[in-house]
Parts: C-alpha cells; structure tokens; sequence
C-alpha cells in the first residue's frame, strides 16, 4: 500500500554522449532505451524498465525523481491527498511520458522537485534467468551496482519539506540532525525500512545532492574506489562510514558535476521505530563518522 | 498493512543453562528474561523483547513461531481470514505472554503453531537514540544485528505454501520443482527480501534452521571462525545460496537446533516474477559453490 521505493531519477546534463559513457562504462548500468536528447538506464538487477533517465540541457542538476507505488489505486489516493493540501497534479498514462513509462502523477513538491508517482512501469527483466539463475550475469563491467538506493535533496526549510512527506506521502522518520535552536538541518525518510530512500538537507530549493545506488557490501565500496580513480572519476569523499544510517559510502561527480554515491550497510526499520537524533555538534560523525568533520564541498556543491 | 516480518521463534532445549551459554557467548545474544522453564534473548539491534525464546523440554523442538504485523487491525483481519479458511484461532491476551501484547495463535496446513504479533514490549537497541555509535563495542561471539527468516517442514510444500499466500498475504520469490512439476521447497517474503519464510519437503511441524542476519560476507567468514574456536558442529559452509544469493553458514546449536547466519539477497517488489528451480539442479540451488546436498542438510531437522 502506497509509494514502495524510489524508482528513478532524471538528471540533466549538457553532454549526453559523455554522460552515457559515464553511467554505462564506468557505473555500469545498461542502456534499456535512446529517444533525440534522453538515454533511459537501469542496474543489472532491476526488472523495470529504467532508473535513470539522462536527458540533454545546457546546464546539470535533476529534472525529476519518481517513486513506485504498489497498487494502481495509490495514484488517485495520493493524487487526492496531494490536491486537498493545494499541490496541484498531473496524469499521465502509460507510455505518455516515455519509453516504458508507467501511470503517473506527477507534482512539485515544496522543496521545489518535480516529483512522480509511477505504477505499472514496463518490465524489462533483470538480466537473469528466471530457471536456475547464478546469482550474478558474468562480463558486467565498471562498478554495476545492483539497484538504485535512495535520493538526497537539497531545501530551505527542511521541516516543512520533511511534515509534506511524513503526512501526505506517508514516510517515516529515521534519523534526523537538529541544529542548536532545534529546527531540522537534515532528515532521513524511508518506506523500504532501510535507513533512508530520501533524505534533505538545508539548501536551495530544488537543488539536488546525489542519487546513491546499492552495493552488496563494503568490499565493494573499496573496489567502486578502485574504478572511479582508474577512470579518472573525481572522487568528493570516501571511502568512508556515515553515523547517520551506519552505512559505508562512496561519493564521486559524474562529467557533467552530478554527484552520485554508491552505499551499502544501514539497518532493518519497523515502522515503530523510534527516530534517531544527531546534535548539530556532531554533525560531522552523522556524515561522516571516521573523519568526524564534514568539508565545506560536501554541505555546498550541489547541482 | 499486514504482516512485516519474523518477530521470534520458541524452541524447545533439554539444557536451559547450556543453550543459554551458548545463545549469549557463542551466538552473541542478549539475555532479557529468564523464569522457571523459559528464558529470552534478542539480538543487540532489536528493539522489542525477544526474537528467540527457549523452553526447557526433554525433546529439542520447535512450540512456534511468530510474525510482527503492521497495524491493529491487522490482527483482526488476519483471525478473520484464517478462520474462513477453516482454522482454529486463539486470541492471547496482553500480558499473558511475555513480552508481547494481544496477539492471534493457529495450527497452519504445515503443521505448526504461528502467531501473530502487533505490540511487543520495547526494550530498545543496544545504541542511544541520540548521537548514537554505529555498532556497540565489545560485543561477544558472533552478535547479529537480527533475526532474519526460518525454514520449516512440510508434508504437502504446495498446500502449505498456500495458506501462507492465499491466506497470510506472504509473496514467492522462488520455488524448487520436482519432475512431476510439484513444489518441494518455497520461499517467501513479506519484508521485500528473498524470504521471511520458507517450507521444504519433510515432516509436517518440523524446523531446519532460523536465521540470524549479517552485514557482509566477512562476517560469514568471521562467523565460521567463532564457530571452530568454541567446538561448534557446521552442517555446511561458508557457501553461497543459489536460491535467495545468500551467503551462508549452516551449524547446530549444542543441543541440535540448526541455527544460520546469512547476509545477501536482494530486493523484489511484490510484481517481481517468481524465480523456479529444477529438480536436477537442486544442488547449485542450494550450494552454489559446491552443486550438490549432503545427507545431513537434507534429513536432519527438529
């Protein structure tokens, strides 16, 4: 019932040739689809039709994120919640917005993102078998990670944004940092029960942070390392552990400045969990929990 | 909505303090409570009271097992559900079982007990809610985070099978075929993981193993260390799953009760297809690495 995980984020960039190279060769997803200025991408693992969508613009940062959600009747719940609070919303139905595109709403959340709820997204399969499969294809290349994980965005009021998804889309607070005078510097929301599928940070409106894919475990974070710095990929920080969701992450930039991270680790979250709080003192253990300081790139550069 | 995932598994031991040494010191657990004839344990990420309770018995064995539900009313809808199937239902008042609130008990097709949970008497983690470490230091023995799924005994695997989906909502992820097309082992999920719980072809009412959940592959390995150093029996492993892509050790607990540590998988949404298994490659589909069963793994059970 209602939005289950992210499904897929569409990210700007002003080389589409050099951004597919990117995320085929060196994160190694694979290329599902190519319509004049939009290359759709999934992770090997994936069964839907796409993750991530790269689409032309002179300038980088996201033009959308989607979640999925599990039932055909969540679109009009949700389009309905969403209505009742002043958020206006879009339909579309299947195909009309793309290769593979399921029903979707589509709306601008208060933090300023063009935001979609999708159901009935194409399936395309993972790259297995589905009769005694091996647990992983042989030949995948670069990091390939199995699944996109979570989104990281940027607003300026984190409160506000962080009560639109808890009462209207129904996520969960996990784990928030609070700064001195008590207002919400950052929030981590889930529906998977896992750590975080969306998380803001204080910032501009409609600024995007990274998008993170999922890794199997810490052994590969090292070796995603190992690929960034053969390809030349700018790493930002890592590999490290964060405080906040106890993960193991990498971050790096994609050519056009986008920054992604490959994640792995956290927790198991029933929906009666108690939210974890980090003071604004210990910011820098939250994100970063070996290093203890947060670097002044990390809080700004955004795209 | 529904059933989250595995809340705790009641076995039977003849030794209450050597299952309690061992559940502490070797598995790593956390002793909560302990009464005349039962004692409790969870794991140190666990929040609720226990995820594995002991009954001192004569016979190793299994009383029951028991899932946590979202809401209220599940509980409601599920008593509802299993007795328009034809089953009996027990409702269990709060405070008439240890650590749990109202909760609803029945026989399944598989022959055992399951229970269904709502409210379970918090105790909290092992780490603060502010500021907390990742992991508290010094845990001993191989200290999982927590519970993670159970494997039981079936006559009938697909009549089992189900009433845990027909009825309980549970998805299958994966199932074994024999020649003929008949399931001989299933697994499923209601956690978006490859199984909360999965039924074998055996005796009605028996357990092969519980699980606990690790982080990383490593702490398989690690695991495997712990088990040689305090004389544990491994049944099977350090190996790789081909059915759920876990990684994997098999050992029995002193008093023959098969425990598992496990890391891995992946995560299907409930539209994902399900993936099916031959017969003639039951081998790779339980022991990736090695391709075949030993005697042992597929005949002992408690």
């Amino acid at each position: 019932m209602g939005i289950l995980r992210l499904s897929h984020v569409a990210i700007r960039t002003p080389d589409i040739e050099l951004a597919t190279a990117y995320y085929s060769e060196v994160l190694g997803l694979v290329e599902t689809a190519r319509e004049h200025e939009r290359v759709y991408m999934k992770c090997w693992d994936e069964h839907q039709h796409h993750s991530v969508i790269l689409e032309y613009a002179p300038t980088y940062g996201l033009n959308r994120l989607g979640f999925k959600v599990q039932h055909r009747s969540d679109l009009d719940d949700l389009a309905i919640r969403l209505e009742s609070v002043g958020v206006r919303t879009e339909r579309f139905g299947p195909g009309e917005l793309g290769p593979g595109s399921g029903e979707t709403v589509r709306f601008r959340a208060p933090s300023g993102h063009v935001t979609e709820l999708v159901w009935g997204m194409a399936q395309v399969g993972n790259l297995l078998p589905l009769t005694n499969p091996p647990p992983e294809p042989l030949g995948l290349v670069g990091i390939h990670p199995p699944r996109i994980d979570h989104i990281f965005l940027m607003c300026e009021d984190v409160d506000a944004v962080t009560h639109f998804y808890t009462d209207i889309l129904e996520f969960r607070l996990t784990e928030q940092v609070l700064a001195d005078d008590g207002h919400q510097l950052v929030t981590f929301l889930e529906r998977t029960h896992t750590p975080h599928d969306i998380a803001f940070i204080t910032g501009p409106n409609g600024a995007f942070h990274h998008v993170a894919f999922w890794l199997d475990d810490w052994n590969e974070v090292r070796r995603a390392a190992d690929m960034c710095s053969y390809h030349g990929i700018p790493i930002d920080a890592g590999p490290t552990r964060h405080g906040a969701t106890r993960g193991y992450g990498l971050y790096f930039f994609d050519p056009a400045g986008n920054r992604n991270e490959v994640f792995t680790g956290g927790y198991w979250s029933d929906p009666d969990r108690e939210p974890i709080t980090w003071t604004e003192a210990e910011i820098g253990r939250a994100v970063f929990y070996y290093e203890g300081v947060v670097d002044h790139r990390f809080m700004t550069v955004h795209s | 909505m529904g059933i989250l995932r595995l809340s705790h598994v009641d076995i039977t031991v003849p030794d209450l303090d050597l299952a309690t040494a061992y559940y502490t010191d070797v598995m790593g657990m956390i002793e909560v409570e302990r009464t005349t004839d039962r004692v409790f344990f969870k794991c140190w990420d666990e929040e609720d009271h226990h995820s594995l309770a002991v009954r001192y018995h004569p016979r190793v064995g299994i009383d029951r097992f028991s899932f946590k539900v979202e809401e209220d009313d599940d509980l409601a809808e599920m008593e509802a559900r299993v007795e328009a199937f034809g089953f009996h239902v027990d409702r269990i008042s709060r405070g008439e079982e240890i650590g749990q609130g109202e909760s609803i008990r029945f026989a399944t097709p598989s022959g055992h007990t399951m229970e269904l949970v709502k409210e379970v008497e918090k105790l909290g983690s092992l780490v603060p809610k502010v500021n907390p470490l990742p992991l508290p230091p010094d845990l001993p023995g191989i200290a999982p985070p927590r519970m993670d799924h159970l494997l039981v005994t079936a006559e009938e695997v697909g009549e089992a099978t189900r009433f845990y989906t027909d009825v309980l909502g549970f998805r299958v992820t994966e199932q074994l075929l024999d020649g003929d097309g008949h399931q001989i082992g299933t697994w499923m999920e209601r956690s978006h993981s490859p199984h909360d719980l999965a039924v074998v072809s055996g005796p009605n009412g028996g357990l092969h193993h519980f699980a606990f959940w690790l982080d990383a592959w490593d702490d398989v390995r690690r695991s495997a260390d712990i088990l040689a150093y305090h004389a544990i029996q491994i049944d099977v492993g350090p190996t790789r799953h081909g059915i759920t892509r876990g990684s994997t050790i098999y050992f029995f607990d002193p008093m023959g009760t098969r425990n598992e540590v496990f890391t891995g998988g992946y995560r299907p949404d409930p539209d994902f297809p399900t993936i099916t298994w031959t017969e003639d490659n039951i081998g790779k589909a339980i022991f990736y690495y090695e391709g075949e069963l030993n005697e042992r793994f597929m005949k002992v059970h408690t």
